[in-house]
């Protein structure tokens, strides 16, 4: 190890100028590399570079050990060790995996580094670069079968067979495209697109099914409701908030004073930005927060934006109460959630859609 | 190696006598073994992201044997119990499995991330290298192209191979990516639809990600290293200025024995990083977050590292949206998510020929620049990491909120100015600094070392007493034609000395002495062109 160190540490002087091209006359470096020495070879102790050599290849030893042992250590822990969740101890597992498997690999590492550092003999090596580009003559002649080989294909004596060969060249080029329409069901995409499973009469379901009705909600509170239709829960468009407020808190948008129901008003989450659920509610201030690029919503004022790079409010919900004095939706929402596309349009209207709440 | 046989061979001569008797290998051998390779601790950069991206093969090749790429949905029972009988994808569950139930599967799982982390780092880190060093110029501008090329599909690798697991966190990074795709104009609910097999979520997208980050993309990937890695070697590596070092050489070690041999260790030695981390630093601990659910997600999201600079610019952008014929065009979505990376990669892409054009320079170049010495292309580096860190901090701007109990709209507003008023100044104080640090280099040259004593000369006059630089430490300094002409002629001997002693500076540096391998005239200075 001292060697290394020395011939770190201890940089020699720069030599006067003129010396500097002596060296190669003497190549004579020991392989114990003792390299401090360089201005005079001839003086390297031969019982010091033995000695050298000696405590190195020891040391380079002493690493391949370390490894072994860490190998060895590995597989132990890996039979012998619990792993399970719950097992006493099993939360060791994986950093003693790690501990022993590190060992192992140091142990190769610096112990190759090393043997190279000290006992490998590393002199610098002086390579000429050939020469990248070609003769003159050889580019001519690569040049020439070019455009010989061009001539003897006849495809520039032959217009009409260069034409239908690129044709059929085009042909083949777009042939696999097809092929990519089967991986996508694309029939109905805009309906897909603007629709969600919000249906007229749809009940808001809970995260756990259950309906819910007028009373489940304190003023202040927030409940997330799916659509009362079939895998609803799971709908990536459907996901709604309810928020209850004061009445006087709430400002109804004109023509939409029969949306929400006495402080309850229901907006999609899915963000109209990049479609994360915006589901951090803000009681205080009604602000709804997107967590993903922090949009901001005023749920008091039609979910209008406040602050960040979403463009559009999100679509609110029309709901009622049923029957039961159970919340439902007057209809599906009136223009299509979440992110902006090509061809969205700022409401989408069904033939079917009877617009009960306009 | 001989080609006759003697009768006691060590095995390697034997074996490539074998090899030699089918192959005809053993000139092609004998010149790779010695092939030279200089060595400056820079050069380890590239190395990094070969040994992170061999420990990446062989940690997914590890997980693939356990992972489920399927979006079917089951009850998990595995040994987690917080999570028992919650329905997910088998994507997660099998990928709890790995993290729970099987045998060092933890150990490999944060391995293999770790190891992504790794590689993309590397890869950056070893970008700005080769940029600061001007080492993409010809004849290396293919190479800069395979590199590029290299970055961006590990990229697109880290996406798939991270969106694997469908938990919360990357179900929201996939959600935003199928959003991001919808924003493109005329064909985005096309390419959409047919990436997620329908509107989103569409249950197709684990299944079709799965072949894609295991076989499809790495194996791109590997090719492309070949490609980079056969290059570098037959147009051999570029080497720093130095005693002994001209354009026409290479002064290094052999491959064979030492070389390799730090080599093969440093690989061990990154493996051995990889291993510390994966078994002692947790990452990405999916458990915590839960399965995908397009209704849930955390506060806090945040992708890896390496797409963070893209979430940071989406985050910036002001909310411009426009209706116009029709259509709807977003603006908020495409500028900082296609438009603005299209744009980067590109003028990264092109970075070489542009710089070849604007300055008129068609030579070789095989010594690097010292950063110093191109002021201009040095002060637009960092000046694109100036830009390039702002938007990697606003992808953590609620993050820097929470921490420091500040606003996130003031965070958000200065970061949009800092976006356009600090890369201009890192342009500027950058040049004046290297500037300063040439004429620095060019005052050490001509006017030599100062002694602090001052002389007065018998005609009364005072004049300072300076040394020379000794001829050893210029030759560091002879990365320019200039300074080449102005050493010689200070110093009445060609750079192209080959005898000169290097002087190791540095852990990789310190080494013997020059040995002359070429009997030939050392070669002359002009450049070749072509």
């Amino acid at each position: 190890m001292s060697s290394i160190r020395d011939r770190l540490t201890s940089s020699p002087e720069p030599e006067p100028e003129d010396s500097a091209p002596g060296f190669a006359e003497h190549d004579t470096r020991s392989a114990g590399g003792s390299g401090a020495a360089e201005s005079d070879p001839v003086a390297v102790s031969h019982h010091g570079a033995n000695a050298d050599t000696k405590r190195a290849e020891l040391a380079v030893s002493g690493l391949f050990l370390l490894a072994a042992l860490g190998a060895v250590g590995f597989i132990a822990t890996y039979i012998a060790w619990p792993f399970k969740y719950g097992e006493s101890g099993y939360q060791y597992y994986t950093p003693m995996l790690g501990i022993t498997m590190t060992l192992a690999l140091v142990g190769v590492g610096a112990g190759a580094v090393l043997w190279a550092k000290t006992l490998m003999i590393d002199e610098e090596t002086v390579q000429e670069r050939h020469h990248l580009n070609s003769d003159p003559e050889d580019r001519a002649g690569a040049a020439a079968v070019l455009k010989q080989g061009a001539e003897e294909s006849g495809l520039m004596k032959h217009p009409i067979l260069r034409r239908s060969f690129l044709l059929s060249q085009a042909a083949l080029a777009v042939l696999p495209i097809p092929l990519l329409f089967g991986l996508g069901h694309f029939q109905h995409k805009e309906r897909a697109l603007a629709k969600t499973g919000w249906k007229k009469g749809s009940r808001l379901l809970d995260e756990l099914g259950r309906p819910v009705k007028m009373g489940d909600l304190d003023v202040g509170g927030v409940k997330s409701v799916f659509p009362d239709v079939p895998g609803g829960r799971r709908m990536a468009d459907s996901a709604a908030l309810l928020i209850r407020m004061r009445p006087d808190q709430l400002k109804t948008t004109k023509n939409r004073e029969n949306w929400v129901v006495e402080g309850h008003i229901v907006y999609s989450v899915i963000c109209t930005h990049l479609g994360c659920p915006v589901k951090l509610y803000e009681q205080q201030t009604h602000h709804l927060f997107c967590p993903c690029h922090q949009s901001t919503f005023d749920a008091a004022n039609g979910a209008k934006v406040l602050f960040g790079p979403a463009a559009r409010n999100l679509p609110q919900l029309a709901i009622t109460v049923d029957a039961d004095g159970y919340f439902v939706a007057r209809d599906d929402f009136y223009e299509p959630v979440g992110p902006s596309y090509w061809e969205r349009k700022p409401s989408y209207k069904e033939p079917t859609y009877d617009g009960t709440a306009l | 190696m001989a080609t006759t046989k003697t009768p006691k061979q060590n095995p390697a001569v034997g074996t490539a006598i074998w090899v030699d008797d089918r192959l005809g290998s053993s000139n092609f051998l004998k010149r790779s073994l010695n092939k030279v390779f200089p060595d400056h601790w820079s050069f380890m950069l590239g190395e990094v992201a070969l040994y992170s991206f061999i420990v990446l093969l062989l940690s997914g090749t590890y997980l693939s044997l356990f992972f489920d790429g399927s979006s079917r949905e089951v009850i998990y029972n595995g040994s987690y119990t917080p999570l028992k009988g919650i329905p997910m994808s088998a994507a997660y569950a099998s990928t709890l499995d790995i993290s729970f139930d099987v045998r060092g599967g933890l150990i490999m799982r944060q391995i293999h991330h770790w190891a992504a982390l790794l590689f993309m780092a590397s890869i950056v880190v070893h970008l700005m290298r080769v940029y600061f060093t001007g080492a993409f110029r010809k004849p290396r501008e293919l190479n800069w192209l395979l590199g590029v090329g290299l970055l961006t599909l590990g990229l697109v690798e880290g996406f798939a191979g991270y969106s694997l697991p469908d938990d919360l966190l990357s179900g929201t990074g996939v959600r935003i990516a199928a959003s991001i795709a919808l924003s493109i104009p005329v064909i985005g609910t096309w390419a959409q639809f047919l990436v997620f097999g329908g509107e989103y979520p569409g249950g197709h997208i684990i299944e079709r990600l799965y072949p894609i980050h295991i076989l499809l993309v790495p194996g791109i990937i590997l090719a492309l290293i070949g490609a980079h890695l056969a290059l570098v070697w037959y147009q051999k590596h570029t080497q720093f200025a130095g005693p002994g070092r001209t354009e026409h050489n290479v002064v290094g070690s052999k491959v064979y024995p030492a070389y390799s041999a730090k080599a093969g260790g440093f690989f061990f030695l990154v493996f051995a990083v990889m291993a510390a981390l994966g078994g002692l630093a947790q990452i990405n601990p999916i458990w915590l977050y839960g399965p995908y659910d397009p209704s849930q997600v955390t506060a806090g999201s945040q992708p890896d590292w390496y797409i963070g600079f893209l979430d940071g610019s989406t985050r910036l952008m002001p909310n411009w949206e426009l209706r116009a014929l029709g259509h709807t065009f977003s603006p908020n979505v495409m500028v900082p998510t296609v438009v603005l990376p299209g744009i980067l990669f590109t003028l990264l892409a092109l970075y070489p020929f542009l710089e070849a054009k604007l300055t008129g320079d068609k030579g070789y170049h095989n010594i690097l620049d010292r950063p110093r010495d191109k002021p201009v292309r040095t002060a637009l580096g960092t000046m694109s990491i100036t830009f390039y860190l702002v938007l990697l901090l606003a992808g953590g701007n609620d993050i820097i909120a929470s921490i420091f109990h500040l606003s996130i709209n003031e965070i958000t507003y200065t970061l949009r100015a800092a976006l356009f008023i600090l890369p201009p100044i890192a342009y500027v104080v950058t040049k004046r600094f290297c500037l300063s640090l040439q004429r620095a280099d060019d005052d050490l040259l001509h006017h030599g070392i100062e002694s602090g004593t001052i002389r007065r000369l018998p005609s009364g006059e005072f004049v300072e007493e300076t040394f020379g630089v000794p001829y050893v430490y210029t030759t560091l300094l002879a990365t320019t034609e200039e300074r080449r002409e102005a050493i010689e002629h200070q110093h009445h001997e060609p750079v192209t000395a080959v005898r000169a002693r290097s002087h190791g500076k540095g852990f990789f540096r310190a080494r013997g002495r020059v040995i002359e391998e070429s009997a030939e005239e050392p070669p002359q200075l002009e450049t070749t062109t072509d």
